[in-house]
């Protein structure tokens, strides 16, 4: 009789401190994730924070798995009853639950051996289950046939509102009118680093400071209205027409020497 | 290469740098990007403070030397505040702008401004420099640290020589927005703040290193 019994009591042993031990494990995750909460919640993303959900919930479920094995003694077969309660403080207890409980009185341990909800809530248990089961099968498929119809009308009222909210937003987006300009950008920058825009005509022939070669000026008016070109049938903002740089170009041809 | 003409000269200078971004926004979105700058620059409490300068832009060309050489000219910048007559006028050297590679977040050029008597423009044109172009600037400036920002107009005189506010023809239906730092070269970390900088004015406005040599 006595070696099966201390087997089992061995397993049980062994069971409790696998379970311990996970439940450690769980408990400082909880309470790691809680401090990122309270202290780092600037920092937390949303998949960060699902992340952190999803390890605590795989925990909870190898629990779970733990306690269904066949290893596990059905833990239910044993019972615990206190054998004495005292409202003095108990220091070994409250160092085995880290200050949580600070003694075995007659206050705390209704709420933690507790293994059933309590009356009250088991009365509305009672209660809804009750009527849950006086519902003939006709009226529960009715009344399910009626939430279904129902949800479903209000995901389309929210599909149809969130589709319009879209495209509303979008059509903002784009309806902003346009508050800079390349060409201008471009134009401008021309004429204050370059000067493009800015010289006179009647200097550019007359007043240009004398001995040049041939060659160099020529090839810079020519540079000079080229990248405007493209602008010109585009932009069409603020421009002189293009007589203008025809009109240049007319006297670059005709007058190779004159100043760039 | 102007760089390198004058580069003997600069040696004595403590070598000084103009990060630059540059931009434009449309005359009537103008009023919005000012207020939003207000708000992201110094001095917010302040109202916005406004210039208005007549630049001269003059150029001396060398005829004598190379002949493949065709930029061989050094161009100088005079501009002096048509709103407080009694400043100084100030000469100012631009080098050309770098455009660097990816990693530079700036347009990089040497830049020179020197606080000078306004009898500058005489001295210029004795020692051969011809004025080239100029135009009138109004507009408004704000600074953030050490980074500037000016918002400004650019205006053509219709007769040379009058600045009066009838002789002046816009330039455009545009402000240029233009955001730079001068300070001594290979300080990478202006680049970023630049960066940062121009983030926070987008849409409304994309300040850009705009490559120049498009517009040569």
């Amino acid at each position: 009789m006595q070696p099966p019994q201390t087997n089992e009591e061995k397993q049980l042993d062994l069971a409790l401190d696998d379970l311990i031990q996970r439940v450690r494990e769980l408990k400082q995750g909880v309470s790691s994730f809680i401090y990122k909460l309270e202290n780092d919640y600037q920092n937390i993303s949303w998949p960060n924070m699902m992340e952190h959900f999803g390890v605590l919930s795989s925990g909870l479920s190898s629990i779970k798995r733990l306690l269904k094995t066949e290893k596990m003694p059905l833990l239910r077969n044993y019972v615990l009853f206190p054998i004495l309660l005292s409202p003095d403080r108990d220091p070994h207890l409250e160092k085995l639950t880290e200050g949580r409980v600070s003694a075995f009185n007659h206050e705390v341990v209704p709420d933690y051996l507790r293994t059933k909800p309590e009356p009250e809530v088991e009365e509305k248990v009672q209660m809804l289950s009750s009527k849950a089961a006086s519902i003939t099968p006709e009226v529960a498929q009715k009344q399910l046939t009626m939430l279904n119809k129902i949800t479903s009308n209000i995901l389309d009222i929210i599909n149809a509102s969130s589709d319009d909210w879209d495209k509303d937003s979008a059509s903002l987006r784009n309806a902003l009118p346009p508050t800079t300009s390349q060409q201008e950008t471009a134009m401008l920058i021309a004429a204050v680093t370059k000067g493009v825009r800015l010289r006179r005509q009647d200097s550019q022939g007359q007043m240009s400071p004398a001995p040049q070669m041939g060659s160099m000026p020529t090839q810079q008016h020519q540079q000079q209205p080229l990248p405007q070109k493209p602008q010109m049938p585009g932009s069409g903002i603020g421009r002189v027409p293009s007589a203008v740089k025809t009109n240049i170009k007319a006297a670059v041809t005709s007058h190779p020497y004159q100043r760039p | 290469m102007e760089a390198a003409a004058l580069a003997p000269s600069l040696k004595n200078i403590a070598p000084q740098q103009e990060y630059l971004l540059q931009g434009s926004i449309l005359d009537t979105h103008r009023d919005v990007l000012l207020h939003r700058l207000r708000g992201l620059c110094d001095n917010a409490e302040r109202n916005f403070e406004a210039f208005s300068d007549y630049e001269a832009v003059y150029v001396l060309r060398n005829s004598s030397t190379a002949q493949q050489s065709q930029n061989q000219h050094v161009t100088f910048r005079v501009r002096h505040a048509l709103d407080h007559s009694d400043a100084p006028d100030h000469i100012r050297y631009l080098g050309q702008a770098e455009l660097g590679d990816r990693s530079r977040h700036t347009l990089v050029r040497a830049c020179l401004d020197v606080a000078c008597s306004s009898n500058v423009r005489d001295f210029l044109t004795e020692m051969g420099f011809r004025i080239d172009h100029d135009y009138v600037v109004k507009g408004h400036f704000f600074h953030k640290g050490r980074m500037k920002v000016t918002v400004y107009k650019i205006f053509r005189l219709i007769q040379p020589n009058k600045t009066d506010p009838h002789n002046l023809e816009p330039l455009g239906q545009s402000h240029l927005v233009e955001l730079s730092v001068v300070a001594p070269l290979g300080q990478e970390q202006i680049g970023e703040d630049m960066k940062n900088f121009a983030e926070q004015l987008k849409p409304l406005v994309l300040l850009e290193k705009f490559d120049h040599r498009k517009i040569q």
